[in-house]
């Protein structure tokens, strides 16, 4: 509109932030039933994930070098990880194959904002999506004062640096096998799915015991060790200290390299659209 | 002969004998196109499979790390453990015993179904069917041939522990099918998304039937009150027949009770919720 300028893009973002988290909190007051067994549902399974490890910690008094409360520590950092993405990243923006396989990035495409703007505000649900979020930070503050870390500014930037940079692992590997829905729009629709799967499913397990070739494997082709087990370590103060860089150093390799996929995947789709919509409106 | 001579009795039992074999050869048809339609349509599916393998490599290695310091621990050896662990995962879908049911639901294609001339009952079952050997040929029997490099025995506590196992199977996946439709016939009868009752009842699952960790090994005596669920009949009592811990008949009895017990509930919620099936989508 002439004479007005457009707002700062954190000005923006705070408000697109906003309307997302009215939205859901609208939802979450129209259907209290399908909340309640929902935000129950994320909240028991978050539970659920950790208590195999937490009970084997517990039944053998910790997992090798790790004592029970350690345990304790890397499972919700993880759960938290995870529930970040459930918080920031829900309604399919974290499964973006399912968005770009079905045709909907169009939907993105039409609105007057970057997308990488729709990206990081569109999928935030701060009431609906938040079970496990809450579960992980509190177990995080509870086993940080059990295991007596000395908590100092230093160590809770660490902490936050950490959490992003976990976050930033586990979007960036969705969206880099996500990446294939350009080409192949209805075969790799579900494979964010799976490969969330992949993370969420082995984030529990300390990876100590692994082999090179395994530990390696778990570290770079499929990052679980980013999620919680190797920041973790690094908050802890277990092994060499570089440990406490390697969570962000792998966050960069993982966002730049998820970029240029990402990016040439979006070529790829300027060129040849969706091919999912029929001319009525109909999915193939 | 009663009265029937050869001929009369070839005509009486033919006919039986070719419904029989139709039907069986409807249940192979359906469970063939199920099997196709998991290869067939992407290979991203084997990444489920790629985590499977990752999963079972991750435990076995959190259990030798555990029992170094203990060899022997609720009455299991860290071998036996192992044996169970592998196990676990080489029939992890016979255990987990997904039919399909929720997204059928969801997707609105059970209103189709209805016009099949199959059950639905028989159309799932032959499916998941079709859905399992795809399952083995791409994962169990890759992991089980694996099993050496693992450090891992495969092979059952006896030849009479492998034949009971077998038998507990069938059990098992009686019970695994009947607490689908049990879970399916909640999902119609509260309106809920399938996400919702299928993420609750995995993790109830996950913790109760001693697919991942042994019940024997759960502390705070959590284990001796979980093992009478029919979770645990389903997941844990085979397992336990495998590796020859626990008395298998007593196994096998609260698996058939279980069994018997859980069907009539599962068709009864069915005729009970037929009529609030609401299809959408397609």
């Amino acid at each position: 509109m002439e004479g007005k300028s457009e707002p700062n893009i954190v000005v923006r973002m705070m408000r697109l932030w906003g309307i997302a988290a009215w939205m859901d909190l609208l939802w979450v007051t129209k259907d209290l039933k399908q909340f309640v067994f929902y935000f129950g549902a994320e909240a028991l399974l978050s539970v659920a994930a950790m208590s195999t490890t937490l009970l084997l910690a517990a039944r053998f008094n910790g997992i090798g070098a790790w004592s029970t409360d350690q345990v304790v520590f890397m499972l919700a950092y993880s759960t938290a990880v995870m529930g970040a993405m459930e918080t920031f990243f829900n309604f399919n923006v974290l499964e973006i194959s399912r968005r770009i396989g079905r045709g909907q990035l169009d939907h993105v495409l039409v609105q007057p904002r970057p997308l990488w703007v729709a990206i990081l505000t569109e999928g935030f649900c701060p009431f609906s999506g938040s079970g496990s979020l809450l579960i992980g930070l509190g177990l995080l503050a509870w086993s940080t004062s059990r295991i007596g870390i000395a908590v100092t500014t230093g160590w809770i930037a660490l902490l936050l640096v950490s959490l992003a940079a976990s976050c930033a692992v586990v979007l960036a590997f969705s969206y880099l096998w996500g990446s294939l829905a350009f080409w192949s729009p209805r075969g790799a629709e579900e494979v964010c799915s799976s490969s969330n799967v992949m993370l969420s499913a082995l984030r529990p397990f300390p990876l100590d015991g692994l082999g090179p070739v395994l530990l390696g494997g778990m570290l770079t082709f499929a990052p679980i060790g980013f999620v919680g087990w190797l920041p973790a370590r690094g908050l802890l103060g277990m092994g060499p200290s570089w440990q406490s860089a390697a969570t962000p150093l792998a966050a960069l390799l993982f966002g730049i390299v998820a970029s240029f996929i990402f990016r040439k995947g979006l070529r790829e789709y300027g060129r040849t659209g969706s091919q999912r919509y029929l001319s009525h409106g109909h999915r193939r | 002969m009663n009265g029937l001579d050869e001929p009369h009795l070839v005509n009486l039992v033919n006919p039986v004998k070719n419904a029989v074999s139709a039907r069986l050869r409807g249940y192979g048809k359906t469970a063939a196109m199920a099997a196709t339609s998991v290869a067939g349509e992407s290979p991203i599916f084997l990444l489920d499979y790629a985590v499977r393998f990752l999963r079972v490599a991750l435990l076995l290695s959190v259990w030798r790390i555990v029992m170094a310091r203990h060899p022997v621990a609720g009455g299991m050896s860290l071998g036996e453990v192992l044996t169970y662990t592998l196990v676990a995962e080489l029939f992890a879908e016979q255990f987990a015993c997904r039919i399909g049911l929720e997204d059928s639901l969801w997707d609105g294609n059970v209103a189709t179904r209805f016009a099949r001339p199959m059950s639905l009952v028989e159309q799932f079952t032959s499916e998941t069917v079709g859905k399992w050997a795809v399952g083995w040929v791409l994962c169990s029997i890759p992991l089980l041939l694996a099993a050496p490099l693992l450090g891992v025995d495969p092979w059952p506590a006896s030849v009479a522990a492998g034949l009971l196992f077998a038998v507990s199977m069938v059990l098992s996946v009686s019970i695994g099918l009947a607490l689908e439709f049990i879970m399916g016939a909640l999902l119609v009868w509260f309106q809920l998304s399938p996400w919702s009752i299928n993420r609750t009842r995995d993790a109830i699952a996950a913790l109760v039937s001693g697919r991942v960790i042994p019940l024997a090994l759960l502390p705070w005596g959590l284990g001796r009150a979980f093992e009478w669920l029919p979770f645990a009949a389903a997941v844990s009592a085979p397992l336990r027949i495998f590796i020859g811990a626990g008395d298998p008949l007593c196994l096998l009895a609260v698996q058939a009770a279980w069994a018997i017990g859980l069907w009539p509930v599962a068709l009864w919620m069915w005729r009970a919720n037929r009529q609030r099936l609401a299809g959408y989508g397609g």
